[in-house]
């Protein structure tokens, strides 16, 4: 599955932008099988740490499913 | 007609660039100072709409939703066409006239045979996905609104059918519920909803239940004194879309057509008030029907 | 710096149907006693959300509830009236009553969207949702049932005192079988997808006598004792019966609600031909044809009925969440269901005039 590094920029209720290096951001839906609950996207967003995503890609929609999520 | 004046607050924040969020910045921009444990909600009114469709993008900013579905749908200029997961405001549009080649001699006297609407959850007072929800992941907040917890929700989908409005929809992708939130995040933070705070025309209006039906009910006057017989109002007590027990919706609208050409049911019905009529006749069936074993069971412990 | 992102399918999933023309949509007919909505649509567009249950697992489960919630009922008054007499049908009816504890709660965890957390589902307990009431039932029943039918497990095995716990343990799972094997009407009912929620009370009616009937032709099948086979044939008969009568009810209600029309497609043809004629009409027939000439159905034509039943129990309860899924996007289906003089006698609204035609 193709990853992502990055720092997560918005993060709402089981959605999240990830900012990547280039200062281009990315759309994430959490996947339903994830460990990750809303409640860790916020620290996430707040403290800015990099994080890496491991995602699929999802259809009919411009965004990913994010199925990994860690610090990095 | 009220004449706006600049609030009194307004004159202490003369630069853009703030250092810090505008406590209850609502009173500012919707003159609604938001406090827990009152009734908010949106008056959506459709005469006024110009169909920019800057809700739907303020929604999409704010709530970090997803777009979906790209391409034309070929219905008008309506290309989101429903209110869904990832869509939680939806702007409607309706060709009175020169649709299908087909145009009236006549046109309407208000928006010349244009009808748009912002459509939204309703927000219903007695939410029927809150009554269907069977983890308690729907709740009602303390602004009385609506809200799927995402932390909560199983994706049972049962709210999905309970919606006499077809708002709540399971998102394929995480499995849950999804609905707007009349920006519960913002609410909480003194903060108008991102769509009426976006509307251009203040088609969409924020503010506490009470005052906006009064402010409604006068606007469905001053339509009728200055010559549109047609406007009503959808949503507040005893109207159409308040039916069937639902009591009242936070979101209502003002519509001058049938509510089927905006998409909205004329009668809807609370459905939890069914849960007792099918489950007694489905119980008292079975009784019957096991006082009947009851029966053929004893006549055979007489045969010999 | 512009970031490409490819989109796996572009356009709308289901691209709804435009209607014919802007006349078609726009010039407000009212609505009368006919049966569909001849008033406008928005381009068509469905105005409901169909429920995201997958037709085969929902009806499946509903399906075995009922079959198990009937077999523990009538497993205990076959005790309670018949005691030794009728042991291997009590057995046997103990141990179908586990099916939907077992499969039945393993194919509602499969529907569910995030499985995972199918564990929320008891955190609350809520008297306006039919699924939290049908929660807590199929709990009790679980635990009920599954006691009943290890201690009967027990008792065949010679232990001495588990016969006393498994009558005991069977008068709750009886209670809770009842409420098992109706409570899924009133899920479908409390909803507002039109066929569902138009006939509450004949849906209940019709969900309680196919469960009983399910339960006792499953009897059957492997029943012996000639006595007691007569009266399973006669307990299914006269629940087939009731089962018609509140088919033929809900009919005309769905005539005159204006939702018969989504009975019209496959789901409703599976629902009239099968479910209903060779699942109920032709094993009620084949029972009243043997009994009035007077001679007991053959093995093999009485195993025929009751596949029959039990078929038919399945597929109605599959077709009529498809045909409600049908309802649900029909607009003209819902506008008309959703109409002032289908709302309840009591209702103000009822006789209010049509509004907003400009």
């Amino acid at each position: 599955m193709p990853k992502m590094r990055g720092v997560i920029t918005i993060a709402q209720e089981s959605r999240f932008q990830l900012t990547d290096a280039d200062g281009v951001s990315h759309l994430f839906v959490l996947s339903p099988h994830m460990l990750a609950e809303n409640d860790d996207l916020e620290p996430l967003q707040q403290s800015q740490a990099p994080v890496q995503v491991t995602y699929s890609r999802a259809r009919n929609v411009i965004g990913y499913l994010a199925e990994r999520l860690e610090r990095i | 007609m009220n004449i706006l004046h600049m609030h009194p607050r307004a004159a202490e924040h003369h630069q853009s660039n703030l250092d810090r969020l505008i406590p209850d910045e609502s009173e500012l921009t919707a003159g609604v100072k938001i406090e827990a444990g009152r009734s908010y909600g949106f008056f959506t009114d459709t005469t006024v709409c110009i169909g920019c469709k800057a809700c739907e993008v303020a929604c999409k900013e704010w709530n970090n939703l997803p777009a979906d579905n790209l391409g034309m749908t070929g219905q008008s200029f309506d290309n989101t066409g429903a209110l869904s997961a990832n869509t939680w405001r939806h702007v409607a549009f309706v060709e009175k006239s020169g649709a299908g080649g087909i145009r009236d001699g006549v046109e309407q006297p208000f928006q010349s045979g244009w009808l748009m609407m912002s459509d939204v959850c309703k927000h219903c007072h007695h939410a029927p996905c809150m009554e269907a929800c069977p983890t308690g992941a729907l709740f009602k907040t303390e602004f009385d609104t609506v809200v799927v917890q995402q932390d909560i929700c199983n994706g049972c989908g049962y709210c999905v059918p309970a919606c006499p409005f077809g708002v709540v929809e399971v998102s394929k992708l995480d499995g849950k519920a999804h609905k707007c939130t009349l920006c519960y995040d913002r609410l909480k933070g003194g903060l108008e909803p991102a769509c009426a705070k976006s509307c251009p025309t203040d088609s969409i209006q924020f503010g506490e239940l009470s005052d906006l039906q009064e402010r409604a009910a006068r606007r469905v006057e001053d339509l009728h004194a200055r010559g549109v017989p047609s406007a009503y109002l959808y949503g507040t007590p005893g109207a159409p879309g308040a039916t069937g027990g639902m009591s009242h919706l936070n979101a209502f609208f003002l519509l001058t057509d049938r509510p089927e050409v905006y998409n909205l049911p004329s009668a809807p019905t609370r459905p939890s008030r069914r849960v007792a009529p099918s489950l007694f006749s489905g119980l008292a069936t079975v009784a019957g029907l096991t006082l009947a074993a009851a029966f053929l069971f004893a006549e055979s412990e007489r045969r010999p | 710096m512009t970031a490409s992102y490819t989109v796996l399918e572009r356009g709308p999933v289901d691209p709804p149907d435009r209607p014919d023309s802007a006349a078609e949509r726009d010039m407000p007919r009212p609505a009368g006693t006919d049966a569909v909505w001849r008033g406008p649509t928005y381009y068509g567009r469905q105005a409901l959300k169909p429920a995201p249950f997958e037709a085969n697992v929902v009806g499946g489960y509903v399906f075995l509830a009922g079959l198990s919630g009937a077999s523990a009922l009538i497993a205990t008054v076959a005790d309670l009236s018949m005691g030794r007499r009728a042991e291997a049908l009590v057995r046997r009816g103990r141990y179908t009553a586990m099916l939907a504890p077992t499969l039945g709660s393993a194919l509602l965890a499969y529907d569910l969207h995030t499985p995972e957390r199918f564990y929320n589902m008891f955190r609350v307990a809520k008297g306006t949702s039919p699924m939290s009431i049908g929660t807590w039932i199929l709990m009790s029943f679980s635990g009920a049932a599954s006691l009943c039918a290890a201690a009967q497990f027990a008792a065949d095995r010679g232990v001495g005192p588990a016969r006393g716990i498994a009558r005991a343990a069977s008068l709750p799972a009886a209670l809770a079988g009842a409420g098992l094997a109706t409570y899924t009407a009133a899920l479908f009912a409390a909803t507002s997808t039109p066929l569902w929620a138009a006939a509450p009370r004949a849906l209940a009616v019709r969900f309680g006598s196919s469960a009983i009937a399910s339960g006792a032709a499953a009897l059957w099948l492997g029943e012996r004792d000639g006595g007691l086979t007569r009266r399973l044939e006669t307990l299914a008969a006269a629940a087939l019966a009731v089962d018609l009568t509140a088919d033929a009810v809900s009919a005309l209600i769905y005539r005159r609600t204006g939702v018969a029309p989504a009975l019209s497609g496959p789901a409703g043809m599976v629902e009239k031909v099968l479910a209903t004629g060779l699942g109920a009409a032709l094993p009620l027939g084949l029972y009243a044809a043997s009994r009035l000439a007077g001679h007991r159905p053959t093995r093999g034509q009485g195993a025929l009925a009751a596949l029959a039943v039990l078929a038919g129990g399945a597929l109605l309860r599959i077709s009529m969440i498809k045909a409600g899924e049908t309802s649900a996007r029909r607009p003209d289906i819902s506008f008309r269901f959703m109409q002032p003089d289908n709302l309840p006698e009591a209702d103000p609204a009822r006789d209010r005039p049509t509004i907003g035609r400009g």
